[in-house]
């Protein structure tokens, strides 16, 4: 059938539920249950603990609340927490196939090859004006992973607080490295970030206070993960593997914490988060600045607001 | 004299019997002693007292300083510590709203047609805890034979004191020296020295400040013996030409000596590698007609100096003053030291220039704090403090809001840290309510009862720091709003001509004061369109922001639209950051079994301005915020 040039590097599998990928020293598993890529398997490890899905919601900071930003754009934590995806299509070889689910897989074989395969969901926010966002994975012939988002902006929406895609792994990591600016950085607090490698030994959130968004990399060109934990019974060796994101064309922001934003969000002292267990890696096209006029009213400065009336569009490699 | 109870509610008295506010310097019987740092003269008080607490005036032990008074009641407390750190009273912060909110109604005394006169306000309160502490003491042998005096540096906020049953005196105004004389009374052993502490007094009104409420001694309890003679008061006037280049220095010293000591002074000046710049005889003129002890007044006239380097944030270059009395026959009889550098601050068509240079103030606002003892803090905390500071190329500190410790000044002089020296005085409940700017029973406002008080807390701010180069400013205190009382502390810090400027924030409130209490237009949280709002439209006089960037949690965004003002507009010289170290502190919490920082509201304190405590540039355990990289960069450009 198509696609079984036998010099091709990628071996597609047609399942009922799922389309598996088998490239070099990797495998990716997309869930049309689940709506997204269900499992990375990389250097023997599992990389993905649940469907990445778009993230809008950043926990709040102090000067958020204090300008009363959660009232006017509260309806994003709504779509980061509950999201529908409404439209998965698959693309081998430039082939459009649709959504090639039972019995329209019964044409494919154990043998099944390409050079490139790319998968789209499609995904819908449950709060009106209803939105969507198309994130599409693209593994090509080395079975590197290509993912670009797109964010469809709807007149009507408030400001975002952020806009990215959320991949969280299954334990927590040990390290991670990347090629962009020191320390913590915004679009509104970058000046004093200095170019360079750096290597961070904790995924642990800035301690502040009240724990909040942080842990923001503006400008990174790429960032590599480091874990040597798995939840796999079986694995017996015990060695540290890593994954690289990578920018595609821009550089990108990311944060890699042991929480989501819901978590952070509902705990009002450092001590009630929980125990640290999982990596929570936030690639985004859109990061709203922190502010800094005052914390009981003033808005982050205009040219640092996410305005999501309009499109982003980001993409990066996963290798 | 014996103490009154009612004091407390009284906003005319605030100081009884303590000596006149006067400079800080330290003073040694002979160079010895000096080069060594220590001296006989000092007996420190601190260490364990007793100490007996009582949630009213009504039940506290009234008697307790008399002699013989059992003490077996009576518990034991470290000096200094805040008395709610000890665990005897509630743990709370609060910000604007006065602390009594939704728990008592208070208006201030003469405030309103019927706010009456206070009588009874806090000395019969259901409310306002009172700690009673016993020190029993001898005196070192050094101090034996001497006038003593008992230096308290920081007692929050009202403060009875008698020693060996007879009454010493009274004193407000937590964050500034009260001194009292204690020779009549003192014994070389077994002296009871006995200290009742009120939580509130009429001073609650004029200490609205945004921190954590705490009461007690908080700060160094000395004794001090004085030789023979003995300088009270030491006001050194370095003065800078326009040259940059020449200078002068004039002095004028206070003496006591015990009656028919003959005395004789004489000031010496050195540079840095110990050059011989002075040496003056200071003529001592009798002043009063000798009592037990005969004050004089010495004036040295000003003495050219052709060359002197200049103080500033890059150079702070000090010279080292030392003002000797001795008997006429060769015997020295104390010598005092201080450092002084030279250092001209003027305003020159609106923008302020130091030594000839537009002055660019890249500033915190600094709260003295400790996760571990609130503001009872250690030297070692101030020189973490002083060194992070230096790190990250800020200037200047707004000792917001209060007087700090003494060895601050001297930090900042060595370390050419440009200090904004607040008084200790904000009433921000009483002129702003939800928000809204309400003054209708402001303090201290233009009430005559309420103005001495104001006034002797920027007496002893100035008397005390004086001497100190890195003040460039004296505030008249923080968000206070307006009156013709905070119009005469900008008068009494005028008439000193010192060569530094007033800074007061509350024209902004209230333009009919605008010409009569500030020498700057100074705003805090000001967008970066108001600033040049101000800038563009007439602006009369130099702009700073006394506060700006609010580093609440993850913030301190947009610095960069401020510092690009910088660059803009002559007029527009800077602004303090608000501000140096989250206020939270270290708790153990029984669920996770761990240290962990606490903020306000986690006391169970009502009501509360919650994590509103901790805008630091530092946690509260001093490790650096990620946005203290910001800071560091935009403030170095400017260095």
């Amino acid at each position: 059938m198509a696609c079984t040039n036998k010099k091709s590097l990628l071996r597609v599998v047609y399942g009922d539920y799922t389309l598996g990928i088998h490239g070099q020293d990797v495998h990716y598993i997309f869930s049309y249950a689940t709506g997204g890529l269900e499992s990375l398997v990389k250097g023997g490890m599992e990389w993905l603990y649940r469907t990445p899905k778009p993230t809008f919601w950043r926990a709040l900071t102090d000067n958020d609340r204090g300008s009363k930003f959660h009232i006017s754009s509260g309806r994003w934590l709504a779509a980061d927490m509950f999201i529908q995806c409404k439209e998965i299509s698959v693309c081998v070889d430039g082939k459009e196939l649709g959504y090639p689910c039972a019995p329209v897989n019964n044409v494919y074989s154990d043998n099944e090859y390409a050079d490139e395969v790319s998968i789209t969901f499609t995904y819908e926010t449950i709060v009106p004006p209803i939105n969507t966002v198309e994130v599409t994975y693209t593994v090509q012939e080395a079975g590197e992973l290509l993912v670009s988002v797109h964010y469809h902006g709807v007149n009507g929406l408030p400001q975002l607080p952020v806009f990215g895609l959320r991949l969280i792994m299954p334990t927590k990591a040990d390290k991670y490295r990347y090629a962009g600016l020191s320390g913590e950085t915004y679009p509104d607090r970058m000046a004093g970030g200095v170019k360079g490698i750096w290597e961070e030994d904790s995924i642990a959130p800035t301690p502040y206070i009240v724990p909040q968004d942080c842990g923001m990399h503006m400008d990174t060109r790429w960032v590599e993960i480091y874990r040597h934990r798995s939840l796999d019974n079986s694995r017996k060796m015990r060695d540290t593997q890593m994954l690289k994101v990578s920018a595609a064309d821009n550089d990108f922001a990311f944060s890699c914490l042991p929480y989501t934003a819901s978590e952070l969000e509902n705990a009002t002292h450092q001590e009630e988060l929980p125990p640290e267990r999982r990596t929570v890696l936030c690639i985004y096209g859109a990061v709203r600045g922190v502010g800094g006029i005052d914390s009981w009213g003033s808005d982050v400065e205009s040219e640092y607001q996410i305005d999501a009336t309009k499109d982003i569009q980001f993409s990066f490699r996963i290798s | 004299m014996n103490a009154d109870i009612k004091w407390l509610d009284n906003p005319e008295v605030f100081r009884v019997n303590q000596l006149e506010a006067h400079s800080d310097h330290t003073y040694y019987e002979n160079y010895q002693e000096l080069e060594a740092g220590t001296t006989g003269l000092l007996q420190s008080l601190n260490g364990i007292w007793w100490f007996c607490y009582s949630k009213n005036s009504m039940e506290r032990p009234a008697d307790f300083y008399k002699t013989g008074y059992d003490l077996k009641a009576f518990d034991d407390i470290m000096v200094p510590m805040h008395i709610e750190l000890a665990g005897y009273d509630k743990i709370h912060y609060i910000n604007t709203m006065y602390p009594w909110e939704g728990h008592m109604y208070r208006r201030p005394a003469y405030s309103l047609p019927n706010a009456g006169d206070g009588k009874g306000m806090f000395s019969e309160a259901d409310y306002n805890p009172v700690g009673s502490y016993i020190k029993e003491f001898d005196l070192d042998e050094s101090l034996c034979g001497k006038r003593v005096t008992i230096c308290f540096e920081g007692v929050e906020q009202a403060m009875y004191v008698w020693l060996n049953g007879s009454f010493i005196g009274y004193a407000e105004d937590s964050f500034t020296v009260s001194e009292f004389d204690l020779t009549p009374y003192i014994k070389e052993k077994g002296n009871v020295l006995a200290v009742e502490v009120h939580k509130r007094s009429t001073a609650a009104f004029l200490e609205d400040q945004d921190f954590f409420r705490f009461f007690g001694i908080f700060r160094n309890v000395t004794l001090k013996a004085k030789p023979e003679a003995h300088v009270e008061d030491l006001w050194l006037k370095p003065v800078l030409n326009e040259n940059n280049v020449s200078g002068s220095l004039s002095a004028d010293i206070k003496v006591s000596a015990v009656k028919g000591t003959r005395v004789l002074a004489s000031i010496k000046l050195f540079d840095r590698n110990k050059e011989l710049l002075l040496l003056c005889p200071i003529a001592l003129n009798a002043t009063e007609p000798a009592g037990e002890y005969q004050t004089y007044k010495g004036h040295l006239p000003e003495q050219l100096l052709k060359r002197v380097s200049v103080w500033d944030n890059n150079n702070p270059n000090l010279y080292e003053v030392y003002v000797e009395l001795n008997d006429g026959c060769g015997n020295l009889l104390e010598v005092v030291p201080y450092k002084v550098g030279f250092r001209r601050l003027e305003i020159i068509n609106k923008v302020m220039m130091l030594n000839g240079k537009r002055l660019v103030i890249t500033g915190v606002n600094r709260h003295e704090w400790s996760a571990r003892s609130g503001r009872c803090i250690t030297e070692a905390e101030m020189r973490s403090d002083m060194e992070c500071i230096k790190k990250n190329n800020i200037n200047a500190v707004r000792t917001c809001h209060y007087p700090n410790q003494i060895p601050w000044y001297y930090m900042c002089d060595e370390e050419g840290i440009y200090l904004m020296s607040e008084t200790n005085l904000e009433s921000h409940g009483s002129f702003q309510k939800l928000g809204a700017i309400e003054p209708s029973w402001n303090v201290p406002g233009s009430l005559p009862q309420w103005r001495e008080a104001v006034l002797d807390r920027a007496r002893s701010n100035f008397e005390a720091f004086k001497n100190h180069t890195s003040v460039l400013f004296w505030s008249l205190g923080n968000e206070s709003y307006a009156g013709d009382d905070i119009e005469a502390m900008n008068v009494y810090f005028k008439n000193k001509k010192d060569g530094r400027l007033v800074h007061y924030e509350g024209s902004y409130y209230n333009r009919a004061y605008e010409d009569t209490i500030s020498d700057v237009e100074s705003r805090m949280y000001a967008t970066p369109a108001d600033v040049e709002d101000y800038l563009q439209n007439s602006a009369k006089k130099p702009y700073m922001l006394c506060e700006f960037m609010h580093d609440m949690g993850n913030s301190m965004g947009g610095l960069g639209s401020y510092m690009k003002l910088i660059d803009k507009y002559e007029m527009y010289q800077g602004g303090f950051i608000w501000d140096f170290i989250d206020q939270a502190l270290w708790d153990y919490d029984e669920i996770t079994e761990r240290s962990v920082l606490r903020y306000g509201g986690d006391f169970d304190d009502r009501p509360a301005d919650y994590e509103f405590s901790a805008n630091g540039i530092l946690f509260a355990d001093r490790r650096e915020k990620p946005a203290m990289q910001e800071v560091r960069y935009y403030y170095g450009l400017y260095k």
